[in-house]
């Protein structure tokens, strides 16, 4: 063993000390992830299963009144009730009663008796755009299918001229769990593991415990190594406990190779630790350590790695900043490992892209070690 | 010295220190602020522009013709031409490709002879509302090329927001999330750090009563929190196009009993914790679940049912929610009663509670 190597360990060993002791770091470490996995699998969810339905029956027919019991028949809508008018249904909207009005207008039955063009009208809430753009989806297709149903038209013939058949693969039910596990976990282990660094070492600088360490012979770059290797062997517990809950309670498939999920997510941690290594060198205070950190580990790996946000809609300049946010590429090789059954032959982009940046940071932490002691 | 003065003189003094901290007022006005633009302009939730692979084995000019008009919409975008049905298969795996259309030999001749002719999909289900989509735009095109009398029609409508623009629904919910972070975790922060380097107890020792000298330390970030709302809604506003239709003394009301909300956990947090990291770790415990829970991303309708009702303790949704009522619906005080007295009981409640555990901790 070189003298360096037994440097590094004795620092390393160092800091398992106080993560034992200090189990609050653990907590950070293990059971954050957890929490943060379990709120974020069961409350980040676009699948709506009850969306608020009022109806305004201007027509008051036979007709117009089976329309309203078979779309309420319906699980998936609930009814708040029948209104007068349309100033109601406004009123409705604005006090948040009602996601959907359904107006069946005057002469509605009758227009469909003759085989005239017979319109109901949807009005949408748009200050929830999510919940408008389903209503809109489900309420507009509901409504075409009672209506066509009941007036029998026949919708299928003509167009059952031209056919589509589609097959869904890697998640043919649609969950919208095993879509986000596996961005949610890369935002948990990103946030998680900036913060284990950012934490400790400005709290080493706070202290003063930090000029005594650079009064013994050790390397600036070895000081580096010395605090990432613990972090890094519990960034990997965590990698593998979100891994693990994801697959039981939130069902995710584990399809691709489990070697090519701990190459990267060893890189991607490097990265995030180092990260969080380089905010603590540069800030040296504990509030402003951690806010930087919550900052630039939380915002970009939530919003631009494509997580939940699709990266393609984004304006140019925000997708050219996603390609430089590392969790981007964790996301996709999460995603790629577990549902599309890749291996390193499909991700090998991803795996040098996030050793570049894992590089980066630890060239760049030991470089700000170096200036800041001369 | 009467009570009102020496409030005073604390507030001055704290909010002299804070706005001398270069950095902490980067992190209390700037850092909200360039949130706030990321997430109003990064959060697309509308998909479209999802990548399609084609596989085109009838060549002929009807079966071209149809191709170009299915991405004729923008919802599918062409991604580079597969060589053969087994490399677009791969482009799937990948992810270079989210979805296939295979257009079969003889299609078109089939569309003449009145064959049902068939096109094919295979989407990457990887992501649910992205598969639907692409999915929904092939049978709309399929819809729009058989010919039928438009004989019903359901005409929708789109209130408060036609545009369905994801800014103007994700503003007005960013920024209660960004007045949480700021009141609480950086109040909290900054309680910790005065007992971390023992300052608190330097202050103890002078004439002042200990809850008056905390009031003193909550009010800056209250006034901090304020300016930090009204900068958010010019943002909103002019960079984002937010509607502003309600009352604005109405939103100012809201701001401030939301404001005592945050504090008050913020003053709750500090008095259970001895350093500024567990004082982070606790705000972090409330801010994480507080803006998950409110429906600022994800509608609170479709969390499962055992957990929308726990969104009821959450002043973060009942803010969030009368923000986006008078902001985008134009709603007033009557509409928003019960969220507007929930915040106000939930207010109580916490403030009694950091009362109390702060009253114990000083013994």
């Amino acid at each position: 063993m070189t003298p360096a190597v037994g440097r590094i360990l004795a620092l390393a060993d160092k800091e398992v000390r106080h993560v034992l002791r200090d189990v609050r770091t653990l907590y950070l470490a293990l059971a954050m992830p957890l929490v943060m996995l379990l709120l974020f699998g069961f409350g980040v969810s676009f699948d709506l299963e009850h969306l608020q339905v009022a109806f305004v029956d201007l027509d008051q027919t036979e007709l117009s009144r089976t329309v309203r019991r078979r779309v309420l028949a319906d699980d998936g809508f609930d009814d708040v009730g029948l209104l007068a008018d349309g100033a109601a249904a406004e009123r409705a909207l604005v006090a948040g009663a009602a996601a959907m009005v359904v107006v069946l207008p005057h002469g509605f039955s009758r227009d469909l008796a003759r085989g005239r063009r017979a319109s109901v009208q949807l009005l949408l809430d748009g200050s929830d755009t999510v919940s408008a753009n389903q209503a809109r989806a489900r309420g507009e297709s509901a409504l075409r299918a009672i209506i066509a149903s009941l007036a029998k038209v026949p919708a299928a013939r003509a167009a059952s001229r031209l056919e589509l058949r589609t097959v869904t693969r890697f998640n043919p039910a649609g969950k919208s769990a095993v879509f986000l596990v596996p961005g949610i976990s890369a935002y948990v282990l990103a946030m998680v593991a900036v913060l284990l660094t950012a934490l400790t070492v400005a709290r080493e600088w706070e202290r003063g415990s930090m000029a005594q360490l650079f009064a013994t012979p050790v390397a600036r770059f070895e000081i580096v190594l010395g605090k990432l290797l613990p972090y890094l062997v519990l960034g990997m517990l965590a990698v593998l406990l979100v891994i693990a809950v994801g697959t039981w309670v939130f069902e995710v498939p584990f399809r691709g190779s489990p070697w090519a999920l701990a190459l990267l997510s060893l890189l991607f941690l490097i990265g995030m630790l180092g990260q969080g290594l380089l905010i603590s060198v540069v800030t040296r205070n504990q509030m402003v350590a951690t806010q930087v950190a919550t900052m630039s580990s939380m915002l970009p790996s939530m919003l631009l790695s494509g997580f939940v946000f699709p990266i393609e809609n984004m304006p140019t300049a925000l997708r050219w900043i996603s390609r430089v946010v590392p969790a981007r590429y964790y996301v996709a090789g999460l995603r790629g490992v577990l549902l599309r059954g890749n291996g390193l032959g499909e991700l090998w982009v991803e795996a040098v892209l996030l050793l570049a940046f894992g590089a980066l940071m630890l060239a760049l932490s030991t470089a700000r070690f170096q200036r800041t002691i001369a | 010295m009467n009570t009102l003065s020496m409030l005073w003189a604390v507030v001055l003094k704290e909010l002299r220190q804070t706005v001398r901290d270069k950095r902490m007022m980067a992190l209390l006005v700037a850092a909200p602020l360039v949130q706030l633009v990321m997430f109003g302009s990064a959060v697309q939730l509308d998909v479209d522009q999802v990548p399609t692979a084609l596989v085109q084995q009838d060549h002929s000019a009807a079966a071209r013709e149809h191709a170009r008009r299915v991405y004729s919409d923008g919802t599918l975008a062409r991604t580079r031409t597969p060589r053969s049905a087994d490399d677009a298969l791969r482009m799937l795996e990948t992810g270079e490709a989210a979805a296939v259309l295979f257009i079969p030999p003889d299609f078109a001749r089939d569309q003449a002879r009145a064959q049902r002719p068939r096109l094919q999909m295979v989407l990457d289900g990887s992501d649910p509302n992205r598969a639907n989509v692409a999915a929904n735009a092939v049978a709309m095109h399929l819809q729009n090329e058989s010919v039928r009398a438009p004989r019903l029609g359901v005409e929708s409508r789109v209130l408060f927001n036609p545009g369905l623009s994801t800014s103007i629904y994700m503003v007005p919910g960013v920024s209660a999330m960004l007045l949480l972070l700021v009141t609480t975790v950086v109040s909290s922060m900054g309680l910790a750090r005065e007992r971390e380097r023992g300052t608190l107890e330097q202050i103890q020792v002078t004439p002042l009563p200990g809850l008056l000298l905390v009031l003193g330390k909550i009010i800056p970030f209250a006034a901090i929190g304020l300016l930090d709302f009204v900068l958010a809604m010019v943002v909103g506003a002019y960079g984002f196009e937010m509607p502003i239709r309600g009352s604005f003394a109405l939103l100012l009301l809201a701001t401030a009993i939301y404001l005592v909300n945050t504090l008050g956990a913020g003053l709750l947090i500090a008095s259970l914790s001895a350093s500024q990291q567990q004082a982070f770790m606790g705000g972090f415990l409330f801010m994480l679940p507080a803006a998950l829970l409110s429906g600022i991303m994800t509608p609170v309708r479709s969390m499962p049912s055992w957990l929308s009702p726990l969104t009821v303790f959450n002043p973060l949704r009942h803010y969030a929610e009368i923000l986006r009522a008078v902001l985008l619906r134009g709603a007033g005080a009557s509409e928003l009663a019960f969220q507007l007295s929930t915040l106000a009981v939930l207010g109580l409640v916490i403030c009694c509670f950091a009362g109390a555990s702060f009253r114990r901790q000083q013994g």
